[in-house]
């Protein structure tokens, strides 16, 4: 698709992309994480095909993957344009197991909120500037990232309590404006074991 | 709790719990609210609840065993799912299936389709006290049931597709049976038009409950019917066609308001559309191998096992050593009928996935649920949840 073609070519002229060679059936570039934040921006606003839509976010471990060189760690962000139909787009930053920070798109896109917290919880990359960067699918008391080549996936884990969730309703009612002075005693468990599995 | 409202107002909000188990939730969904009085001041959601390591599970098998599991992504249209993936792979091989398999394909899509659709339109009746609805949409559904059984012998969890094929071809007699279900459907729908479309109390509880904007929506990743509730007419079978879908006489559904009622009635009028490409679908099934022949990717038939030697062979590195999916990574998406359903493939070369990322539409669409419940009534937020179409199998995969 012509679009998608001076897409990838701005984004390697611009902010220092280069193409996935892996990817032979779609658009994908590479792209260093200090450029993530500026790139997404651009493509979001000012490309020939504005990327209206963050369709996914794919964590990926190349741990055992074949001649594998460099970090061990990559996101994929698939995007889709809404105004040129059929323009597609993936953009992949690299994380190397030393620095898991990748700065997030939750500014950009309501639905990177809970795709980064899925990556975070399947493969512990952590995104700078999440609001609320907790596990989604898995259970709070969850030790480790499931996903990662390096968890054994017979393993199993004792998860006892549900997640308290109060603090993040506070929080949710003081991004709102309300001040919150007193708990009530029946969501205020003075079980202190409870809290601290909550809160992992 | 106690807190000060924006004005500085002293209030006492009572936190409530709503799920994981809720009758109206359907699947595990949980929902914290801050009730002043009826009102959901603030809510938070939590999903998980059904998560099986769907992508763990992947990487454990060769290509071919994903199948079965990507069924359990969105049951209610499981053959769907099937074929999503199938036409990721087989797109990654870059071949071309035959024409009786893209055909049989795209009724199987439609009627799955009407199946899901279907059973989100009387769960939503359901949940807000209408059982007559409900009866009316499960009748037809459960003639098309009865053709699944037919077809892959299984009704929920069919694993019909398989890569560059289908499990077997269509028994004697699909069409008529085909046929008689869209008269069925046809007729469904005219009786639950009477029940919905002007029923004071169905009104009330959804005109105007629930809107979300096409910008938010789009924000929020939303794809599928509940997106073109809003008035986007956004559908893969129509922007990037596969299976010769452009080819079809039919139209894209888009709504006005992006409401609850809207989302529902959009459903109701694909299923409209399907029922006219399932029609078309059935002129065009023209006699012919719905399997490609190639040993590499789809397993010789079973006969040839025990008469030829090249057969066997194939059928043994098949099964053994899985099919080799060509080295590299790729995203594609498929319309379902909850709308995309994206695989993004990692393939290292050999005969087992090395990653497989399921993007799910429920995903989505369940997480704009807390913000959209936000100053609606407790009793309106169930009126919403069956409209997303949420389904916990893809949800939380």
């Amino acid at each position: 698709m012509e679009s998608v073609e001076k897409i990838v070519s701005l984004l390697e002229e611009k902010f220092g992309a280069q193409r996935e060679s892996l990817a032979k059936w779609d658009a994908c570039v590479v792209i260093a994480k200090e450029n993530l934040h500026a790139a997404v921006k651009f493509l979001k606003n000012d490309a020939p095909a504005k990327m209206e839509m963050l369709l996914d976010a794919a964590g990926i471990d190349y741990l055992t993957y074949p001649n594998h060189e460099g970090p061990r760690f990559a996101v994929s962000y698939a995007f889709k344009s809404m105004s040129t139909v059929g323009a597609r787009v993936r953009l992949k930053v690299l994380v190397s197991e030393a620095d898991l920070k990748v700065p997030t798109l939750t500014d950009l896109y309501a639905s990177a909120n809970w795709l980064e917290r899925e990556v975070f919880d399947q493969f512990g990359i952590l995104f700078e500037g999440h609001p609320d960067l907790r596990r989604i699918l898995n259970h709070c008391e969850f030790v480790g990232h499931p996903l990662r080549k390096d968890y054994p996936a017979q393993k199993r884990q004792w998860l006892s309590t549900s997640d308290y969730l109060v603090p993040e309703l506070e929080k949710r009612l003081e991004s709102k404006g309300y001040k919150v002075i007193e708990r009530s005693e029946e969501i205020n468990p003075v079980d202190e074991e409870f809290l601290e599995g909550s809160r992992k | 709790m106690i807190v000060l409202d924006p004005n500085g107002e002293k209030l006492n909000l009572m936190a409530l719990n709503v799920g994981p188990t809720h009758p109206a939730t359907h699947h595990c969904v949980r929902l914290l609210t801050a009730l002043d009085g009826e009102t959901i001041v603030a809510g938070v959601h939590e999903i998980g609840f059904m998560h099986r390591g769907f992508e763990k599970m992947a990487e454990r098998g060769t290509w071919q065993q994903v199948i079965p599991y990507t069924d359990r992504l969105n049951y209610c249209s499981a053959m769907m799912n099937n074929i999503a993936f199938c036409r990721t792979v087989e797109n990654m091989f870059g071949i071309e299936i035959p024409e009786r398999n893209k055909v049989l394909r795209v009724i199987v899509n439609e009627l799955s389709r009407i199946n899901d659709h279907f059973i989100c339109v009387a769960a939503a009746f359901q949940d807000l006290g209408g059982t007559t609805p409900f009866m009316y949409a499960f009748n037809p559904r459960e003639e098309i049931m009865l053709i699944w059984e037919k077809l892959t012998g299984a009704r929920l969890t069919n694993s019909f597709a398989r890569i560059g094929g289908l499990y077997r071809d269509s028994y004697n007699g699909f069409e008529e049976d085909v046929l008689a279900a869209c008269k069925s459907v046809e007729k469904a729908l005219k009786d639950l038009h009477a029940c919905l479309d002007r029923n004071r109390i169905f009104l009330d509880r959804t005109v105007g409950i629930g809107k979300i904007s096409a910008e938010r929506a789009i924000s929020y990743g939303w794809t599928g019917p509940v997106l073109r509730a809003t008035g986007v007419a956004s559908d893969l079978r129509k922007d990037e066609p596969y299976y010769d879908y452009e080819t079809y006489d039919w139209e894209v559904v888009v709504g006005t308001q992006g409401d609850a009622n809207d989302r529902l009635q959009v459903r109701l009028a694909e299923i409209e559309e399907s029922v006219k490409i399932v029609r078309q679908a059935l002129k065009r099934l023209a006699p012919g191998p719905v399997d490609i022949v190639d040993p590499r990717i789809r397993v010789p038939a079973h006969q040839m096992a025990y008469q030829d030697m090249e057969g066997l062979i194939g059928r043994f590195k098949s099964v053994y050593e899985g099919i080799r999916v060509p080295q590299g990574e790729y995203y594609c998406g498929t319309e379902c009928a909850n709308g995309e359903l994206g695989f993004t493939i990692i393939a290292d070369g050999s005969g087992h996935p090395y990653r497989i990322k399921a993007r799910s539409p429920s995903f989505a669409h369940v997480s704009a649920f807390a913000e959209m419940v936000e100053g609606l009534t407790l009793s309106d937020s169930m009126a919403i949840l069956p409209g997303l179409n949420m389904i916990a199998g893809e949800l939380d995969r």
